[in-house]
């Protein structure tokens, strides 16, 4: 049997490290916002035409979280919307809220659901980094910055 | 040995003279010849006629479409950038607005553009559309305004493949795997 190199280590040390070691392997929806978003991308489209934003979002907590709406200086109208598709027909659908269940994850991806940012008020370029801050039903709000991307983003 | 080879060569030869071999959905015989009268991107009135001598991809759709019809064109030109380049320029795309109210030439020329060259914008009026729609079997609608004017428009979510003499070939859904729709768009081409 391999002697225990723990028991060289003096007794406070030894409780430091344990501590260290329970901190580290702790929930970290204790200290981070228990909604994740990642890799946030906006599809530009040329003129007016509404652009359409995509995220991944997680929720590291240990409740339901819900995501009510979202709002961007950039824009004068952000909606969260739902493409469907019933018997080839395409249509979208407008999206109230959206609940993410405690340590689930919802796709914002193409031919689902979005972000549709509509009413541009500056123009924005592919690679401008554009913030929009997405509103949750614990009264929390998220800013969360978009990179635009060409119309053929995914 | 020599029985194999002839074997081979019998495939080929039955392969060479029969009907091609689709992987998306077949629509020989099914569907109509490419025919309407609509209004291009210019403003110009314009028939099918016109866009026969390549192979053509007619898909409905509207502008303010933020995600169904850029994920349509993005794969279509996906698929058709895997193409070589002789084949690719053999290839249009006829982009149909359902959305006539909110789709000005203008607008729609400027959101063919965004996708590529081989992109055109087409709409019409009501009469001019519901012909079309009716001849391919596929409808469209308009949602409710809302409180800023926005309304949504349901459309169908297919595109319809046909060669360069306009004889309704294949039609393409979203739900096609992407080495199929470009093996298809090569046979379309070869089609010709």
């Amino acid at each position: 049997m391999l002697p225990t190199p723990l028991a060289n280590i003096p007794r406070p040390v030894r409780i430091w490290c344990w501590t260290f070691l329970l901190i580290l392997g702790m929930p970290s929806a204790l200290f981070a916002a228990d909604l994740q978003i990642s890799d946030a991308r906006m599809r530009l489209l040329p003129g007016d035409i509404p652009a359409a934003g995509y995220f991944t979002l997680t929720n590291t907590g240990e409740t339901d979280n819900t995501l009510i709406g979202a709002d961007s200086a950039s824009f004068g109208n952000v909606t969260i919307h739902q493409s469907v598709s019933k018997n080839g027909v395409s249509s979208m659908q407008h999206v109230d809220q959206l609940t993410v269940a405690a340590g689930e994850q919802v796709e914002f991806a193409p031919g689902g659901y979005h972000l549709m940012l509509m009413k541009r008020k500056h123009p924005i370029a592919v690679g401008d980094e554009i913030e929009v801050t997405l509103l949750l039903g614990n009264g929390q709000r998220q800013n969360v910055k978009f990179r635009a991307g060409a119309p053929t983003t995914q | 040995m020599r029985q194999c080879i002839m074997t081979v060569f019998v495939s080929l030869w039955l392969m060479g003279c029969g009907e091609q071999t689709w992987q998306t959905k077949d629509l020989s015989g099914l569907m109509p010849p490419l025919a309407f009268n609509l209004v291009d991107e210019n403003g110009n009135d314009v028939t099918a006629d016109q866009y026969l001598g390549r192979s053509t991809l007619l898909f409905f759709g509207f502008t303010h479409c933020p995600d169904i019809c850029p994920t349509t064109l993005a794969r279509l030109d996906a698929a058709t950038q895997r193409l070589k380049e002789t084949d690719r320029d053999d290839i249009q795309v006829l982009f149909v607005s359902v959305d006539p109210r909110r789709d000005d030439p203008a607008s729609l020329r400027a959101y063919t553009d965004a996708f590529g060259p081989q992109f055109i914008g087409l709409t019409g009026n009501k009469a001019a559309l519901d012909e079309l729609t009716r001849r391919y079997r596929v409808t469209y609608g308009y949602g409710e305004e809302d409180g800023n004017g926005n309304y949504e428009v349901s459309h169908s979510s297919a595109v319809f493949a046909f060669n360069e003499q306009g004889k309704a070939r294949v039609l393409i859904r979203d739900s096609d795997p992407m080495d199929a729709v470009v093996a298809d768009l090569k046979t379309l081409v070869d089609d010709g």
